[in-house]
């Protein structure tokens, strides 16, 4: 099962740049991008950190995508 | 600041490797020929400094450009980590395999000035892969 993540939408709701959000975050732009384009799970720390960042939810930021067999 | 004390002395290690292989040349190509050109010292250390303060100018310009993002980060160290695997795995079998066709092929003695020139390339092939992953 894929994790899907929403944190393109999110940021872009708080008018967040990527560039922003990866200084404040501490991580390269690349990494933002593939996140966001669900290339890349974050790890436990930064899903953390992210969910700290956008003060949201988990299950608002990450879920699982639902396999249409099951 | 650490980071700052650490960056200085890594690059104080990198000239040094640099300026130490430059005079180990030149030793050795004196060794050969007879006699030492202390000359070609000048375009090594012009050559080095020149690359130092090119990075540093690089450096700067990328930090103005993209702020205070850093360089490396958890997904950087992923990728790094599985380049170097598969680099490994490829010197290894591609090493074993070479030396076993060209013995194959009948030769039985190689040059070291030969090796030298095959390692100088497996760094250079490894380094611009390494470059490339972190651009990823």
């Amino acid at each position: 099962m894929k994790v899907i993540n929403h944190i393109r939408d999110i940021r872009l709701k708080k008018g967040i740049t990527q560039v922003k959000m990866a200084e404040d975050l501490q991580i390269t732009r690349q990494t933002v991008n593939a996140i966001e384009k669900n290339k890349y799970n974050p790890s436990l720390e930064l899903a953390l950190k992210l969910i700290e960042y956008f003060n949201v939810p988990i299950e608002e930021l990450f879920y699982l995508e639902k396999e249409e067999n099951l | 600041m650490k980071n700052r004390t650490l960056f200085i002395l890594v690059m104080i290690f990198i000239v040094g490797c640099i300026l130490f292989g430059g005079f180990l040349g030149i030793y050795i190509i004196g060794d050969e020929t007879g006699g030492y050109n202390y000359d070609l010292a000048i375009p090594m250390i012009v050559g080095t400094l020149s690359g130092i303060l090119l990075y540093v100018l690089f450096s700067k310009w990328s930090k103005r450009r993209n702020g205070n993002v850093p360089d490396f980060d958890e997904r950087s160290i992923i990728l790094m980590k599985r380049y170097l695997m598969i680099v490994l795995y490829v010197l290894l079998i591609g090493s074993g395999a070479t030396l076993l066709i060209l013995y194959s092929m009948g030769v039985y003695l190689i040059e070291t000035g030969m090796l030298i020139v095959c390692l100088m390339t497996f760094y250079i092939i490894i380094g611009v892969g390494a470059f490339i992953t972190k651009q990823l």
